[in-house]
């Protein structure tokens, strides 16, 4: 039985190889060495981060700017997978998609700014032209250097080296980051809750100020 | 070109994003949004330069990367209680209204 069922996935698999194997067999040429499929992902990655990043930053319906964010951190969560770092991917979609996201969508609900508030219009010219030269400058003074000195540094097929040299790291050279790191989150929970409820009186029904 | 040039362009697409978004959205949680996408720049550019150089400690760039989303998390976390207060004493949060600073 167990045989039977291995046997049907490997069929199986292997109509899904087949097609796959053809197709790198007809684009190798092409294709820089073996590591075509990692340079596909990276396109795929980066047509994601873009469409999901020019959705966070153009839309005109915050919620609809928070979906193109979380789309923008599975792109990148890609590119952890890709830079052969699996914990940081988990770590990424845990905390951004899971965390992060939920924190703006609270702050989504809290205002009076989902719909037909001051982000449904779009903005002024002016806005729109600073917005322009604002994405154009990282990139004209960045991307030269980038493209200039980046490329000289010998690099190596990033390698995994196991989540638990990550641990054994936190606990014993890096235990004085992973310390403070806990003290900032510490205090910032404390202070956003001493934001949140500073002129908050029980008495009078919970009313604020 | 190498493959650590393509990921150091990506990360800088992800900064002039954040940026563009920073400057021309009108609210507070328009611009929370844009400053996440920056910080996951930050974050990726880091991870792709330790893993790339073979002399750099690969873990120690994704601890790097690891603390760098702590501190996205508590800056979140801020900015929400931060965005609740100006919405009490504003009554809304586009950056046009808070400008008095008591």
């Amino acid at each position: 039985m167990q045989q039977e069922a291995s046997n049907i996935a490997s069929t199986l698999l292997e109509y899904i190889a087949r097609p796959l194997r053809a197709l790198q067999e007809w684009l190798s040429p092409y294709l820089p060495g073996d590591e075509w499929a990692a340079y596909l992902a990276f396109a795929v990655y980066v047509l994601v981060i873009l469409a999901g990043g020019f959705g966070a930053i153009l839309s005109r319906n915050l919620i609809r700017a928070m979906l193109g964010l979380v789309l923008t951190f599975l792109g990148v969560a890609g590119m952890f997978l890709l830079l052969a770092s699996p914990f940081l991917a988990f770590m990424q979609l845990l905390i951004y998609v899971g965390a992060v996201c939920v924190l703006i969508f609270f702050a989504v609900m809290l205002t009076q700014n989902t719909d037909g508030g001051e982000e449904s219009r779009l903005p002024s010219l002016a806005s729109l032209g600073y917005g322009a030269l604002a994405f154009l400058a990282p990139l004209a003074v960045a991307g030269p250097l980038i493209v200039m000195y980046a490329g000289r540094v010998p690099v190596e097929t990033p390698q995994p080296e196991g989540t638990g040299l990550l641990g054994a790291g936190l606990l014993s050279s890096y235990v004085l980051p992973f310390e403070l790191i806990s003290i900032i989150l510490l205090v910032a929970m404390a202070g956003a809750v001493y934001l949140a409820f500073r002129g908050f009186n029980p008495k009078r029904g919970g009313q604020n100020q | 070109m190498t493959t650590l040039t393509f990921f150091l362009l990506a990360s800088l697409l992800l900064l002039a994003m954040g940026l563009a978004g920073l400057i021309t959205r009108r609210t507070l949680v328009g611009m929370l949004i844009s400053v996440e996408l920056m910080l996951n720049g930050a974050g990726l550019s880091i991870v792709a330069a330790y893993k790339s150089v073979p002399a750099a400690d690969g873990v120690l760039g994704q601890l790097a990367a690891l603390f760098v989303m702590g501190l996205a998390a508590a800056e979140a976390t801020l900015v929400l209680a931060m965005i609740l207060v100006a919405q009490r004493r504003f009554g809304k949060v586009t950056v046009r209204d808070i400008s008095i600073l008591r």
